[in-house]
């Protein structure tokens, strides 16, 4: 059965094949016989256009032309969207490394990291030296320090200082003394084992820094700074 | 006043003001003897009988002076091979070119005299051949087309003289173009099975076709249990049936080697084909889902849902006030110069899908507003649309019926595929149960997110790529 919606009579019926009716004239005589094999490249009807054979790239389920395709197709396009979906979950993964590739690549390089950070044999430093590394552009002072001068700096007054903190604030072995060999004033290069308090003199302007590497006397207003640093092992120390 | 109704109607009256809605019992009266209600209830029965050899007889006696009486046979291009593809169609050249009985000339002349129109159809799972005539020439009728259906005379000098006119006739329907379109459209759909096959069949058919193909085709498919003896206008059932039984109880029922042929399912292929011909002024584009067979529960509210899209063609002098929103659309922004929603469906299956004619600078627009109607019928259709389409099916399904030979045509196709005729009362109440969430469900379990195949003639090169037309077949925002 045929149906459509359409106002009366607008519309032929759809696919009735044809109808013949024998009260008009039968065309005898003129018709046109084609010729009975027909050149290869020409078509003569659209009933002639075969569709392919697509089985070689049908999914199993749909080959045969004699089952429905609906009881399959909840399967198939489950199928297709699972697909599609752990795709698009790959891409997007994908896609988002390399774009945070190329921008992570206008971060600091390697060469210039491998400057943040300095490693230090600590076994090449004898007791009561001091020795001066450059460092992210900076002297750093490390010095190794004896029993009299730990005393003697954990000793004294914090109501003296005039940027008050105790030693153990600024080391975390108390034989090593790292800080910056850039003094708090104006930033000249302190001199080791010099001064009034048995630390540091920066020659500049007189600032007297004692063993902690704390200011004691002159115009400088803060103590020597201390970086960050860790001690992987006993005899290794990284700073940065 | 409802009460007056009732006394004035028969039992029909009161049983009606017990089941149905009291919106049809409130009718304006004086503007009709007989209310719709009423006469739904008040049609001739259509009555159906059986012969011996399975032959069915089916009549409905409207009182008509005239009457149209024919077979409808269930044979057709989907019983037809890759190979025979086509038979069916000439042999319905054939038909009336003379039986054992009486030569061309004398065939005509009988029917002439009689003042009788003799005409068939082949579509893709009936064949019919049918005569109207005057009411009391029905014992004639019946015999000329018993002969022209069982004893056709299948000369083999007009076997040859058809050749070239089926030829002629193929070349002429392809300016047909909506016929080469929906051709197409089946072609590509159920692409690889019968159902693909066109009705009128491919050239070398016509070319190659021997008396002995026509000969085993009606060998094949002719058999009694296939057929029905059809009739409606001013003709006894009685009657009808005694003339049957005297020219077609010799049907054989029986076939060759017990072989039954069986009409195996045919598989939808949602898929595309294009003929580009800018030469051509319009573009014809057709779109369609797979939708159910006739016989399941599913066509009604199909049809109601194909009704509130409905169709449109550029006589419509509705404009901008037409019901149909897509009409509403096509005439605002010039989108086509015809649509129309189309449901074929055949015994296990059939397409749901909607044809247009249009310029080819508007296709992309008219497909994107086809398949949002589409969308719109499975998710948000309201109760005023769903009203709408029900009486405008009701007005279709009842004025079609305007005549013998579409009664006739009626209780054939229902008796083919129904196995009985069903009346208008009962499509008026299948009808009137539809309501919007059944709209909706239906049409989402055939239309959202299925694969639809696209036939396409013209102009095309507008027409959107597949992936973007079955992209547009579910929405996001759902």
């Amino acid at each position: 059965m045929m149906t459509f919606a359409g106002r009366f009579g607008a519309l032929v019926p759809l696919l009735r094949g044809t109808t013949q009716f024998i009260k008009c004239a039968v065309l005898s005589g003129a018709k046109e016989l084609l010729p009975a094999t027909a050149p290869g490249g020409i078509r003569l009807a659209h009933t002639d256009i075969k569709i392919p054979d697509f089985t070689d790239y049908r999914r199993p389920e749909v080959t045969d032309p004699n089952k429905s395709s609906q009881d399959s197709s909840d399967a198939r396009r489950a199928f297709s969207y699972l697909f599609t979906g752990a795709t698009t979950v790959v891409g997007v993964y994908a896609a988002k490394t390399v774009v945070s590739q190329f921008v992570s690549s206008m971060s600091a390089s390697a060469d210039v990291l491998a400057l943040s950070k300095i490693e230090i044999k600590l076994n090449e430093i004898p007791e009561g030296k001091n020795m001066t590394f450059k460092w992210r552009g900076k002297p750093l002072f490390v010095r190794h320090r004896t029993e009299k001068e730990i005393a003697a700096e954990e000793a004294v007054n914090l109501a003296e200082l005039r940027d008050p903190q105790h030693d153990k604030d600024r080391v975390l072995n108390p034989s090593w003394v790292i800080v910056l060999g850039v003094c708090t004033h104006l930033g000249c290069v302190p001199i080791a084992n010099a001064g009034d308090f048995g630390g540091y003199y920066c020659p500049c302007h007189g600032s007297h820094y004692d063993a902690s590497g704390r200011i004691r006397k002159g115009p400088a207003p803060l103590n020597l700074e201390v970086p960050y640093y860790e001690f992987p092992d006993d005899d290794t120390v990284v700073v940065g | 006043m409802a009460a007056s109704v009732c006394r004035v109607g028969s039992t029909m009256g009161r049983v009606l003001a017990q089941t149905r809605s009291p919106l049809l019992l409130s009718l304006r009266r004086g503007q009709a003897s007989v209310s719709y209600a009423q006469s739904l209830l008040g049609a001739p029965e259509t009555r159906l009988s059986t012969l011996d050899n399975g032959l069915r007889v089916a009549s409905e006696e409207t009182g008509h002076a005239t009457c149209t009486v024919g077979l409808w046979i269930s044979a057709g291009s989907r019983y037809e091979s890759e190979k025979t593809n086509g038979t069916g169609f000439f042999l319905e050249h054939m038909a009336f070119k003379g039986t054992k009985k009486h030569p061309q000339s004398a065939l005509e002349q009988r029917v002439d005299s009689l003042g009788a129109h003799l005409s068939a159809y082949t579509s893709r799972e009936h064949t019919a051949y049918y005569m109207k005539t005057l009411a009391k020439d029905l014992p004639q009728a019946v015999e000329l087309l018993s002969e022209v259906v069982q004893n056709c005379s299948l000369s083999e000098a007009e076997i040859e003289q058809q050749r070239g006119l089926v030829l002629r006739e193929l070349e002429e329907v392809e300016s047909n173009l909506q016929e080469v379109c929906l051709d197409l459209l089946h072609a590509t759909a159920f692409q690889g099975t019968a159902l693909g096959h066109s009705v009128l069949g491919p050239s070398n058919t016509a070319r190659n076709i021997s008396r002995q193909d026509l000969v085993e085709y009606i060998d094949s498919h002719y058999k009694a249990p296939r057929m029905v003896l059809a009739a409606a206008g001013g003709v006894s059932h009685q009657e009808l049936l005694a003339l049957a039984r005297s020219h077609f109880s010799g049907v054989s029922f029986e076939y060759e080697g017990d072989a039954v042929p069986v009409l195996p399912p045919c598989r939808f292929t949602g898929s595309e084909i294009r003929m580009r011909d800018d030469a051509l002024p319009l573009a014809h584009v057709a779109i369609a889902v797979e939708g159910p067979g006739a016989a399941s529960p599913d066509t009604v509210p199909l049809m109601v849902a194909n009704a509130i899209i409905g169709s449109y063609d550029l006589t419509c002098g509705g404009g901008k006030n037409m019901s149909s929103r897509l009409a509403r659309l096509a005439v605002e922004e010039n989108l086509c110069h015809s649509f129309q929603a189309f449901h074929s469906s055949y015994s296990d299956t059939g397409l749901l899908g909607i044809y247009f004619v249009t310029d080819r600078n508007h296709i992309d627009d008219m497909m994107h507003w086809s398949q949002n109607a589409w969308m719109n019928l499975c998710t948000t259709v309201t109760e005023s649309d769903v009203a709408r389409g029900k009486n405008a099916l009701k007005a279709t399904m009842v004025g079609q019926l305007d005549g013998t030979t579409p009664i006739c045509d009626d209780i054939g196709r229902h008796v083919l595929n129904y196995g009985r005729r069903i009346p208008l009362a009962e499509w008026d109440a299948r009808i009137d149960a539809v309501t919007p969430k059944m709209v909706r469900d239906v049409c989402s379990k055939y239309i959202y997110d299925k694969c639809p195949a696209v036939a396409a003639v013209g102009p095309v090169e507008q027409l959107p790529d597949y992936n973007r037309m079955r992209s547009a077949m579910y929405w996001l925002r759902f």
